[in-house]
């Protein structure tokens, strides 16, 4: 009885352990709903422009919103959560970049008056998206703030994007400064993107 | 906070800093033996204090498009047009001096300091200090030897005509004579242009201005810096100087012309002409597809992750949009990135429109793999509009083809992704996404 007591035991914690692997096995990676789903919670939480009263800044501000959702800025610029991106933070930041020059944590780009672009100028984030050059003087490589694409944006579908911005809801969200390089987990590689915590409020990883 | 772009890789630190170094103890002796700084213009004797200055701005600010040896090759090059300026030909666009000679200082601190309006080159005036726009003017005149020898002179202006209804019409009347039309469009915009896209003397892509868009004109948008790219030409590109076919007046008739084709920018317009601009613009982009998909392909970051790099994160010449830039997303595997361009067997060429337009919005290829929201951003592209889509394939269809045959997808060892997969969802580990440089595909070596 006993030995059968054990032996029925290990069989028990043995199937337990292949049904986890199963499960690990077969858990998608990243996404659980379909494409469309997914893609439309996404789409659907860039903020609308109804309530800007003046109609032209409206007018620009919903062309604005088509470029700023079709170009992908919320890929880097969400910050993501434990139970997947927070929309209600729209484009609040907090990925961790990795690069040979150095660690960077995509910034907040909602105006807020601290921590986000309410501290720039129009020309200075225009200056980011057209030439890749910040408000400190530093220039980020192009494909890292992927200004080298963003740069062939008409100046009128930039300003658009600009005045987009200006009208998301404000989110405070410090975002800790570039730092120096941190060690790759793979020293061959370029680059590396960390997106499953917030590294925003100057965390380390 | 150090700059980053300082520490690009260490062997570019330990070479600055010994240059630096030796041109700050040059510099010492020559102070000691003389008792003021070095003249100027020897170039070809040890550099000067402001052109190690000059380095050390260039280093930091300029590398990134202008490259390390000054030849406009810089990382971010291949995305942009018009393409960075080459300093080691001594070939400048923007002058006021005569075809074929060198600018002068004025020339190009004006450059700098103001930006270089309708491309990636920003008004420098904005970000540095005056000094060191003129450390940096001293030290890239250091790539061309023909700073050295050459004298650079302004040429004498005609007296200006002012503006007028008369001189408008009498520059209209020139803008015919010396079809300008031909590749800015009757109207200055391209329409019934012979061409708009064109290339520079080094085979780079170029186009034509357009006129009603003064905002972006390179050399700025008043009168004089209109009549002076007639008066002198933009050497390097298709734009001839027209000294000898038209007179000063007539140039600065037609520079009256060009300024009273300005267009209201987006940000100056009332909220009906600003529907009207972008119905305008809606209504081109259908009539052009694959010039609106071009635009599109341009802005969407596609080239960024769909090209092998070089190690400075160059894009291989000759391969963009080329695919075969791997992209490891642990734990699920490799997934190299594909070839866009319209190659039949290792691009785009088989594939139909409804195949590309489905991987572009729901990340689904053809074999049914599903590729992760991110870095492929296939949820933002889903928000395009139909039209949007459809100009795309139509764009990326004429690509030129490029041979890159890239490998399938591959899943890392089984339990290395349970392992990964245990760590991610139970110890809440945050896996990365790495960027290699190198092309894994059969074209351009392996990394």
């Amino acid at each position: 009885m006993k030995k059968f007591l054990t032996w029925a035991f290990f069989m028990v914690l043995i199937l337990a352990a292949v049904a986890f692997c199963a499960f690990l096995y077969f858990i998608p990676p990243f996404f659980i709903e379909p494409p469309e789903t997914f893609s439309k919670a996404q789409n659907d939480a860039a903020p609308a422009v109804a309530d800007i009263a003046d109609p032209a800044e409206r007018a620009i501000a919903e062309h604005g919103r088509y470029l700023v959702v079709t170009s992908g800025c919320i890929g880097c610029h969400q910050m993501p959560g434990p139970k997947g991106p927070q929309f209600d933070k729209y484009l609040a930041g907090g990925l961790k970049f990795l690069t040979h020059d150095g660690t960077y944590v995509t910034r907040n780009l909602t105006p807020d008056k601290d921590t986000g672009l309410a501290r720039r100028n129009d020309d200075e984030v225009k200056r980011v998206l057209r030439s890749g050059v910040f408000p400190d003087g530093h220039v980020a490589p192009y494909r890292l703030m992927p200004w080298g694409s963003y740069t062939n944006w008409t100046e009128e579908d930039r300003h658009a994007v600009v005045v987009y911005l200006r009208h998301l809801p404000a989110v405070r969200h410090q975002i800790p400064e570039p730092a120096a390089p941190s060690p790759f987990r793979d020293p061959t590689a370029f680059e590396e993107v960390y997106g499953g915590a917030d590294y925003g409020g100057a965390k380390g990883h | 906070m150090k700059r980053p772009t300082e520490h690009r890789s260490g062997r570019a630190i330990t070479l600055g800093t010994a240059a630096v170094l030796l041109v700050g103890a040059l510099g010492a002796a020559r102070t000691e033996i003389h008792g003021q700084p070095a003249p100027t213009p020897a170039a070809a004797a040890a550099p000067s204090e402001a052109e190690a200055r000059g380095k050390r701005v260039y280093d930091t600010h300029c590398v990134e498009c202008h490259g390390r040896t000054g030849r406009g090759d810089g990382p971010a090059s291949p995305m942009l047009v018009p393409r960075p300026r080459d300093f080691t030909t001594g070939r400048y666009k923007l002058r006021s001096t005569e075809t074929g000679s060198i600018p002068t200082d004025e020339d190009l601190l004006r450059t700098v300091r103001q930006g270089v309006y309708g491309s990636a080159m920003p008004a420098w005036e904005k970000v540095l200090s005056d000094a060191d726009i003129q450390d940096v003017v001293v030290y890239i005149k250091t790539w061309s030897p023909r700073f050295a020898t050459e004298r650079a002179a302004s040429v004498a202006l005609g007296a200006q005509v002012p503006s007028s209804p008369e001189s408008i019409a009498r520059g209209q009347e020139v803008f015919a004579k010396l079809r300008c039309g031909s590749c800015h469009g009757t109207d200055g915009r391209g329409t019934g242009a012979i061409a708009t896209e064109f290339e520079d003397d080094r085979k780079q892509p170029l186009r034509a201005a357009d006129l009603t868009e003064p905002w972006t004109f390179h050399g700025g948008p008043a009168a004089r810096d209109i009549y002076l790219r007639f008066r002198v030409g933009m050497t390097g590109t298709p734009m001839p100087s027209f000294a000898g076919a038209a007179s000063d007046a007539d140039m600065w008739d037609l520079a009256n012309y060009v300024v009273s084709l300005a267009r209201k920018p987006v940000w100056s317009m009332n909220a009906e002409e600003i529907t009207a601009l972008y119905a305008r613009e809606a209504a081109e982009a259908k009539a052009d597809p694959i010039r609106r998909g071009k635009y599109l392909v341009d802005t969407h970051l596609c080239a960024v992750c769909h090209s092998p790099l070089d190690r400075d994160g160059k894009i291989m010449p000759g391969m963009k949009l080329a695919g075969g830039q791997l992209i490891r997303v642990l734990p699920f595997g490799d997934y190299p990135t594909c070839n866009l361009t319209s190659d039949k067997e290792t691009g785009l060429g088989r594939w139909t429109d409804d195949q590309i337009k489905r991987v572009i919005t729901t990340g689904i290829r053809p074999n049914g793999v599903r590729l992760p929201p991110f870095p492929m951003d296939w949820s933002a592209f889903s928000a395009m509009t139909p039209d949007d889509l459809n100009a795309m394939v139509a764009y990326l269809r004429t690509v030129p083809p490029v041979s890159n045959t890239i490998p399938e997808m591959t899943r890392p060892f089984l339990p290395m992704y349970l392992w990964g997969k245990f760590k991610m969802l139970v110890l809440q580990d945050d896996p990365p996404i790495m960027f290699y440089s190198g092309n894994v595909g059969t074209r351009g070596g392996a990394r």
